[in-house]
C-alpha cells in the first residue's frame, strides 16, 4: 500500500452560518487519480479552496506528505510545496502572451531577487516548447492569452500548472467548455499525469468522468461530507447517490 | 491682621442685626415699603440693608426712583400711609397713574378705581446720604438678586472670585432664600472662598470641607493657593483640607473632561457619519470613492449660506466675472430663524442635483473601471471647489446660526452646545431614514440588487442606469444634509469638504463596503478614537518619550493633540486593517477576484 | 509581430533614447552657456525633469503594478526635505539672524542646533537619509498593507491619508522642519553658489542623467521575470498567489523602489526650485502626478515622462495666462483623458492613425490593415 500524500481528517467550514463543509475525511494516496463528483452546492469547490489555502477550515487538519500541516500555510506556500491548482474558471493572465503565462509557471525559484536575474536555460526553453506542443498552442507562443478561445485557455492553464511540476494537482472542471474531442484529449492527459503525480479532479459530465475514473476511486460528495466512494460502476448503481443526484427522496437520505 | 479681626466682629454684628429686622417670609417689595414708611432715617438704613442679596430687579429700580425723588407716599382718606410710585406721562390735570411699592399693582380707591394723583398733593419719600450709601450697597449686589439664574450665579461668582470679606452677608443672606440648585452650589462656593481668606484657621478649614462637598472647578486655583500657603506653614491639619479639596475638584474636573469629550465624541462621530453615509452608499454601488464628495459638503455649506441671505437682505455674487444679484426677503424674527428649515431640504436637493448631474456626465462610463472613476471624480472635484472660489470668493463665508441652534446647555459643567446636540439627534433620525429607504423601498430594494450584482440585476431587469443615478443623488444629497450641519459648526469655505473627506475615506473603509451597519460604528468609533486621544495625549505625551528611537519626536507631537490624534487614528487604522483587512463586515464572494 | 520588425523598433528606441538623452544632458547645457537657453527656461525644464521621476515611480505603481498610490508626494517631499536639511545647514550664518543655526529655529527661541539636524551638516549623510528615510517610511507602510492585502481603492485611500498625515505633522513648528514655510533661501551647495549660473546648469545634468539613468532601469526591470510577475500582480493578483509567488513581497519591493525614485526626483527638485514646504507633501500633488501620467500614457516608460513635462509646461503657461481657470482646466483634462484617451498621449499616433492613412491614400485595404494594426 503506497503512502497517503492527503490527510484530510475532520473538516468543517462553516460561510455565515452556511456549512459548507462538515466533518470531512478524505485520504489520497500517492500517484492516485481521484474523481471527485457531487451536485451543486456539495462544496466542491470549498474543498478545493481548504486545500489551496484559499480558505482556513474551523476545525479540522489537512496534512500533506509526511507531515506538513497546510491549515497554517497560505496560498503560496501551499503551491511551494508542490500542490497545483487549476481554477474552474479559466485563469490566466490575460494581458500576458501565452509563452510569458508558461515561464511565470516554470518551476523554479519564486522570490523577489531570485525573480530579478532570472535567465531562461536551453532545457527551461526546450521544456517550454514541449509543454507548447503538449497543449496545441506552439502557434499561438506570442498571442495575449485574453484573445485565446475559451478551450485554449482551459488548455493553457492545464499547461502552467504542469509547468510547475506539482506533487499533487487539483483539477476543477477541466472539460467546461471544451469540444467533445478535447475532452477526450484532456481526460488522456490526466490519466498520463497519474502514478507520476498525484491528482483530484473535480467533474460534472459524467462521460468525462467515466473516462478518467477507469482505474481509480470516485468520491461523491454531498452536503460537504462524504456520502460514498468507490468504482464508477458501484458509485453509479448506489442508491443514496441517485437520490442525491435525481433529487428523488429528498427527506430520507440523511 | 487687627484690621481683618475688626472687619470680622463688625460683619458678626451687622449680620445679628440684619436678621432682627428682616421678617422671613416678608417679598423683597414689601420689606423696601417697610423701609420707607419706617420712622426715622437709621431704622430706615438696617431694614434697607436687610435687602441685600436679597433685592431682585424691581426693587433695584425702586431703588433708584426713590434716589431720584420718584417715589411718593400716598394718604388714603382713612390715613394709611402707602408708599406710590408714579408712572406714565403726565395728564392735562397733571396727574400720574400710580402703582403701590409694596406689591407693584395699581392704585386703587375704595371702589377699586385706578386713583392719578399729583405730585404736589403727596408727601416726598426723601432720603440723605447715610441711606443713599446702603441703597447703593443694595444695587452693587442687585444681581444677587436678579430673576434669572444665571445672572445670579454670574454675579455671585463675581463675588466669590474677589473674596471680599464685605460681602459675605449678602452671599449668606442670598443662601437663605436660594431655590435654584446651580445658585446654591455657588453661593456655597463664594462663601467659602470669602472663608478661606479668613484670618482664623477653622474657619478656613470650614471653607476647604465646604469647597470639597461642592468641588467646584473654579475653586481650584484658590485651594492650590491655600495649600501652598499651609504647606509653607506646615499645618498638617490645613495641607490635608486643601489636599482632599483638590481631589474632589479634580475628580470632578476628569468626570467633566471624560463626558465633555464623549459628547464632542459623538458629535464628530454624528457628522462623519453623515458624511460617510453617502460616500458608502455610492462606494458601494460602484465600489469606487467619489473624490468630489467633499465638494457635495461645500454645495450644501454654501446652499445654506444662500438660503440665510436670500432670507436676510440678499447677496451679491460673481461667478466668472457674471454680477449676479439674488434679492432678500429682508425677514427678520422667527422668519428669519426658520431660514435653516428652509436650507435644509435645498441643500440635500441642491447636492442630489449636482451629484446626479456628475454620474449621468462622467461616473456612468467607468464603472467597470473603479482606479479610474476615483481620478476623474478627483478631477470634478478640483473643478467644483474653482466654481465654488470663484463664485463665492476663496475668504471663508459666515453662516450665523439661528437661536434655536445657538444656546448652550449646562449640566455638572459639562456644555453641551445646541448644535452639536442638534447634529447628534439629526444624524440618527438621517441613519434611520436611510435604513428605511434601504430596506422599505423598491429603490432600496433595487439598490441592494444592484449592489450586489450589477449584471445580474440587469438582467433580471432593473434598469441599473436609472437606480445609479437616483443612488448617486441620494449618496450626494447626504453629503449636502452635512454640508448644512457642518456650516452651524463652522466656517463655511470652498475647500471646506477637504478637511473632512480623509476621515470619512477612512469611516468607509473600516465600516465595510455598502454597510450600514459598519459605517455607523465606524462613523462613531473613530470620531470618538480622534477626540479622546485629542483630549489626553498632552498628558501621556511623557509616556511617549520611551520609545526607542522616535521617541523624542512623538514626545514633541503629542504636544499638538490635533495633529497627534489624526496621525494615530490614522496608525490604529492601518493596524485595524490587520486583523480586518476587508473592514468590519464583508460580503464575501467565491470568484478569485 | 516578427522577430526583425520587433529587433529593428528595439534598436530605433535605443536611436531615440539615445538621441533624447544627448539632447538633454549636453545640448541644452551647453546651449544655457552659450546663452542661446535662458537659464529661466533651463530651470524650468530642469523642475519638469524632476517632476518626471515623480511620474516614473508613480507609473511604476500604478502602471505596472497597479497600485494606485497617492503616496508619491510624500516621498518627494521626504526627500526634498533630506536635501534641504543640508541645503539650509550650509546657508551658514548667512541667514537674516546673523546665526549659525537656520531662521527658523532662531525664530522659535532655539540657540543651539537641535541633535537630529546635526549629521546633516555632511552631505554624504543627507544624501543617505534621501534614500533612507522614505524606503524605511515606505517599508513599513507597504510591509502592513500589503500583509493585509490591502488593494484596490483602499490602498488609494490609506495612502492618501499616510500623506495627509504626513502633511500635518510637517504643517507643526514644533517638528522643526520649517513648519508652514519650509526651507527656502539657500545659498551653496556642495561649495557652489547658487547666484553662479553653473550651479543651476550642473545641477540640470545631473538630473538629466539621473532620469536617464531611472529611466534605463525600469526599462530593464520591464524585461526581466520580475517584470512579469509585477504585471501578472496588476492583471491577477490572486492568481500570482496560486502560482506560488509571495505578491506581497513584490509589492512591498516596487513599493520601496518608487518611495526611493519619487525621494530622488524630490531632492534634485529641492536645490532648483529654491523651497520646499509641506504643501508639496498634499494628497492633491499626489493626484496631480497620476494626472501626467494619465495624460502620458499609463503603463508605458516613456509616457510618464511625457505627460508630466506637457502637463507641466501646459500649467506653466495657464497659471500665467488664465490663473483663475487652471484649475478647471487640470481638472477637465483629466476627465477628458480618463473618459477618451485611456491610453494617454502616447496611444494617440495609433489611434490617428487610421485616420491620417485614409486622409493621404484613401484606398480601402490599407485603411483596414492600418485599424488592425491599431486594435492590437
Amino acid at each position: 500500500m503506497p503512502h497517503p500524500i492527503l490527510n484530510v481528517e475532520d473538516v468543517s467550514k462553516t460561510y455565515d452560518g452556511f456549512k459548507a463543509i462538515s466533518k470531512l475525511n478524505f485520504y489520497l494516496f500517492e500517484g492516485e487519480l481521484r474523481t471527485v463528483i457531487g451536485p451543486n452546492g456539495a462544496g466542491k469547490s470549498t474543498f478545493f479552496d481548504l486545500i489551496s489555502g484559499r480558505a482556513r477550515p474551523d476545525t479540522g487538519t489537512i496534512v500533506f506528505g509526511q507531515d506538513t500541516d497546510l491549515t497554517a500555510l497560505n496560498e503560496y506556500e501551499i503551491n511551494r510545496l508542490g500542490i497545483g491548482r487549476k481554477f474552474q474558471t479559466p485563469s490566466v493572465y490575460a494581458e500576458h502572451t501565452v509563452w510569458d503565462n508558461l515561464v511565470l509557471s516554470l518551476k523554479g525559484p519564486r522570490g523577489v531577487f531570485a525573480s530579478l536575474f532570472h535567465r531562461l536555460s536551453s532545457t527551461d526553453r526546450d521544456r517550454l516548447d514541449e509543454l507548447l506542443k503538449l497543449i496545441r498552442l506552439s502557434e499561438k507562443r506570442s498571442w495575449k492569452a485574453g484573445q485565446l478561445a475559451h478551450g485554449e485557455k482551459q488548455w493553457l492553464e492545464i499547461g502552467m500548472l504542469l509547468a510547475t511540476e506539482p506533487r499533487l494537482l487539483l483539477v476543477d472542471e477541466p472539460a467546461a467548455g471544451m469540444t467533445d474531442e478535447e475532452t477526450h484529449r484532456t481526460g488522456e492527459l490526466l490519466l498520463s499525469l497519474a502514478g507520476k503525480h498525484s491528482l483530484i479532479v473535480v467533474e460534472h459530465d459524467m462521460t468525462f468522468v467515466r473516462q478518467i475514473a477507469r482505474d481509480g476511486e470516485v468520491t461523491v460528495l454531498h452536503q460537504g461530507t462524504v456520502l460514498c466512494e468507490g468504482k464508477f460502476d458501484d458509485v453509479q448503481s448506489n442508491p443514496k447517490v441517485r437520490e442525491v443526484y435525481l433529487g428523488r427522496g429528498k427527506h430520507g437520505t440523511r | 491682621m487687627k484690621f481683618l479681626l475688626r472687619l470680622f466682629c463688625a460683619l458678626a454684628c451687622s449680620l445679628t442685626l440684619s436678621h432682627a429686622f428682616a421678617a422671613e417670609d416678608e417679598t423683597p417689595r414689601q420689606t423696601l415699603a417697610r423701609a420707607i414708611l419706617a420712622e426715622n432715617a437709621a431704622t430706615k438704613r438696617t431694614i434697607l440693608g436687610s435687602l441685600v442679596g436679597r433685592a431682585d430687579e424691581e426693587v433695584g429700580e425702586l431703588l433708584v426712583a426713590w434716589r431720584q425723588d420718584a417715589l411718593f407716599i400716598y394718604t388714603t382718606p382713612d390715613n394709611t400711609r402707602i408708599p406710590v410710585r408714579l408712572i406714565g406721562p403726565a395728564d392735562a390735570a397733571g396727574t400720574h397713574a400710580a402703582v403701590r411699592v409694596i406689591d407693584g399693582e395699581p392704585l386703587t380707591d375704595a371702589a377699586g378705581a385706578p386713583l392719578r394723583l399729583d405730585k404736589g398733593d403727596l408727601e416726598s419719600v426723601d432720603h440723605n446720604a447715610n441711606l443713599r450709601r446702603a441703597m447703593k450697597a443694595v444695587l452693587d449686589l442687585i444681581d444677587l438678586g436678579a430673576a434669572l439664574p444665571a445672572k445670579r450665579i454670574q454675579a455671585i461668582k463675581t463675588i466669590g472670585q474677589s473674596q471680599d470679606a464685605e460681602k459675605l452677608p449678602a452671599i449668606q443672606a442670598r443662601l437663605e432664600i436660594e431655590t435654584d440648585k446651580n445658585a446654591i452650589v455657588a453661593l456655597r462656593e463664594a462663601r467659602a472662598l470669602i472663608m478661606l481668606k479668613s484670618a482664623k484657621d477653622e474657619d478656613r478649614l470650614e471653607a476647604l470641607r465646604e469647597l470639597k462637598e461642592v468641588h467646584t472647578l473654579s475653586s481650584t486655583d484658590f485651594i492650590k493657593g491655600a495649600l501652598s500657603d499651609a504647606q509653607r506653614r506646615n499645618h498638617t491639619q490645613l495641607t490635608n483640607a486643601a489636599r482632599a479639596a483638590l481631589n474632589a475638584v479634580d475628580l470632578h474636573r476628569a468626570k467633566v473632561d471624560f463626558f465633555g469629550t464623549l459628547f464632542r465624541s459623538l458629535s464628530l462621530g454624528s457628522i462623519l457619519l453623515i458624511v460617510a453615509l453617502g460616500l458608502a452608499i455610492t462606494f458601494g454601488l460602484m465600489g469606487v470613492i467619489n473624490m468630489a464628495h467633499g465638494e457635495m459638503i461645500a454645495i450644501g455649506a454654501y446652499t445654506t449660506y444662500v438660503v440665510q441671505n436670500i432670507f436676510g437682505s440678499g447677496l451679491a455674487l460673481s461667478p466668472f466675472g457674471i454680477s449676479l444679484s439674488l434679492p432678500g426677503i429682508n425677514s427678520s424674527g422667527w422668519v428669519y430663524q426658520s431660514y435653516f428649515i428652509v436650507a435644509l431640504p435645498l441643500s440635500f436637493l441642491c447636492a442630489a442635483f449636482v451629484g446626479i448631474l456628475l454620474e449621468r456626465s462622467v461616473i456612468q462610463f467607468l464603472y467597470r473601471r473603479p482606479l479610474e472613476s476615483l481620478l476623474a471624480t478627483w478631477g470634478v472635484s478640483l473643478i467644483l471647489q474653482q466654481i465654488l472660489r470663484l463664485t463665492f470668493g476663496a475668504n471663508n463665508v459666515q453662516v450665523s446660526s439661528p437661536i434655536y441652534l445657538s444656546g448652550n446647555w449646562t449640566v455638572n459643567d459639562i456644555l453641551f452646545g445646541w448644535n452639536r446636540v442638534f447634529v447628534i439627534c439629526f444624524a440618527g433620525l438621517i441613519v434611520f431614514g436611510v435604513y428605511l429607504v434601504l430596506t422599505r423601498t423598491s429603490l432600496g430594494l433595487l439598490i441592494r440588487a444592484v449592489m450586489q450584482n450589477r449584471g445580474m440585476a440587469a438582467c433580471m431587469g432593473v434598469r441599473t442606469t436609472r437606480v445609479n443615478m437616483l443612488t448617486f443623488g441620494l449618496g450626494s444629497g447626504l453629503a449636502g444634509l452635512a454640508g448644512a450641519f457642518l456650516s452651524q459648526i463652522g466656517n463655511v469655505g470652498p475647500s471646506l469638504g477637504q478637511s473632512y473627506i480623509v476621515d470619512s475615506f477612512m469611516v468607509v473603509v473600516v465600516g465595510g463596503v455598502g454597510n450600514l451597519v459598519g459605517t455607523v460604528i465606524s462613523g462613531l468609533g473613530i470620531g470618538s478614537l480622534d477626540q479622546f486621544i485629542q483630549q489626553y495625549s498632552p498628558a501621556l505625551a511623557s509616556a511617549f518619550a520611551t520609545v526607542p528611537f522616535v521617541g523624542g519626536f512623538l514626545q514633541n507631537l503629542a504636544q499638538d493633540s490635533a495633529v497627534f490624534g489624526k496621525i494615530l487614528v490614522l496608525c490604529g487604522i492601518i493596524l485595524f486593517l490587520q486583523w480586518r483587512p476587508a473592514g468590519l463586515f464583508v460580503t464575501r464572494t467565491r470568484s478569485l477576484d | 509581430m516578427n522577430d526583425s520588425s520587433s529587433s529593428s523598433r528595439a534598436r530605433l528606441e535605443i536611436i531615440a533614447i539615445a538621441v533624447i538623452a544627448t539632447l538633454l544632458i549636453v545640448v541644452i547645457p551647453v546651449l544655457n552657456a552659450q546663452g542661446v537657453i535662458s537659464n529661466f527656461h533651463l530651470n524650468l525644464w530642469g523642475k519638469y525633469l524632476c517632476y518626471a521621476l515623480l511620474a516614473i515611480s508613480v507609473d511604476l505603481l500604478w502602471g505596472h503594478t497597479g497600485l494606485l498610490s497617492l503616496g508619491q508626494a510624500l516621498f518627494f517631499a521626504l526627500g526634498g526635505y533630506m536635501h534641504g536639511m543640508y541645503l539650509m545647514r550650509m546657508i551658514g550664518d548667512l541667514g537674516q539672524h546673523k546665526q549659525p543655526i537656520p531662521d527658523f529655529l532662531v525664530f522659535l527661541g532655539w540657540t543651539k542646533l537641535p541633535a537630529f539636524w546635526e549629521p546633516f551638516d555632511s552631505f554624504g549623510f543627507a544624501l543617505a537619509m534621501v534614500f533612507v528615510l522614505p524606503g524605511i517610511v515606505a517599508l513599513i507602510f507597504g510591509f502592513l498593507a500589503f500583509r493585509s492585502r490591502i488593494k484596490g481603492v483602499y490602498f488609494s485611500i490609506l495612502t492618501q491619508a499616510l500623506t495627509y498625515a504626513g502633511a500635518l505633522i510637517f504643517f507643526r513648528n514644533n517638528t522643526l522642519m520649517g513648519g508652514n514655510n519650509g526651507f527656502t533661501d539657500f545659498k551653496f551647495i556642495l561649495g557652489f553658489d547658487f547666484r553662479d549660473p553653473a550651479t543651476p546648469r550642473w545641477l540640470f545634468i545631473a538630473t538629466a542623467v539621473t532620469l536617464l539613468l531611472v529611466f534605463l532601469g525600469c526599462r530593464w526591470l520591464h524585461t526581466t521575470k520580475f517584470g512579469l510577475v509585477q504585471r501578472a500582480v496588476r492583471d491577477g493578483e490572486n492568481r500570482v498567489l496560486f502560482s506560488g509567488y509571495a505578491s506581497a513581497h513584490y509589492k512591498l519591493f516596487v513599493f520601496v523602489l518608487a518611495a526611493i525614485i519619487a525621494a530622488v526626483g524630490g531632492a534634485l527638485y529641492v536645490p532648483q526650485v529654491g523651497i520646499i514646504n509641506p504643501s508639496e507633501m498634499t494628497p492633491d500633488k499626489s493626484l496631480e502626478a497620476v494626472v501626467w501620467v494619465a495624460v502620458g500614457g499609463r503603463a508605458t516608460l516613456i509616457g510618464p515622462i511625457i505627460g508630466a513635462i506637457s502637463v507641466n509646461a501646459l500649467k506653466s503657461w495657464a497659471t500665467r495666462a488664465i490663473p483663475d481657470l487652471w484649475l478647471v482646466l487640470l481638472g477637465g483634462l483629466f476627465i477628458l483623458v480618463v473618459l477618451f484617451l485611456p491610453g494617454g498621449l502616447v496611444s494617440l499616433p495609433k489611434r490617428l492613425a487610421p485616420l491620417w492613412q485614409k486622409f493621404r491614400r484613401p484606398s480601402a485595404p490599407a485603411a483596414e490593415s492600418a485599424g488592425k494594426a491599431a486594435k492590437q
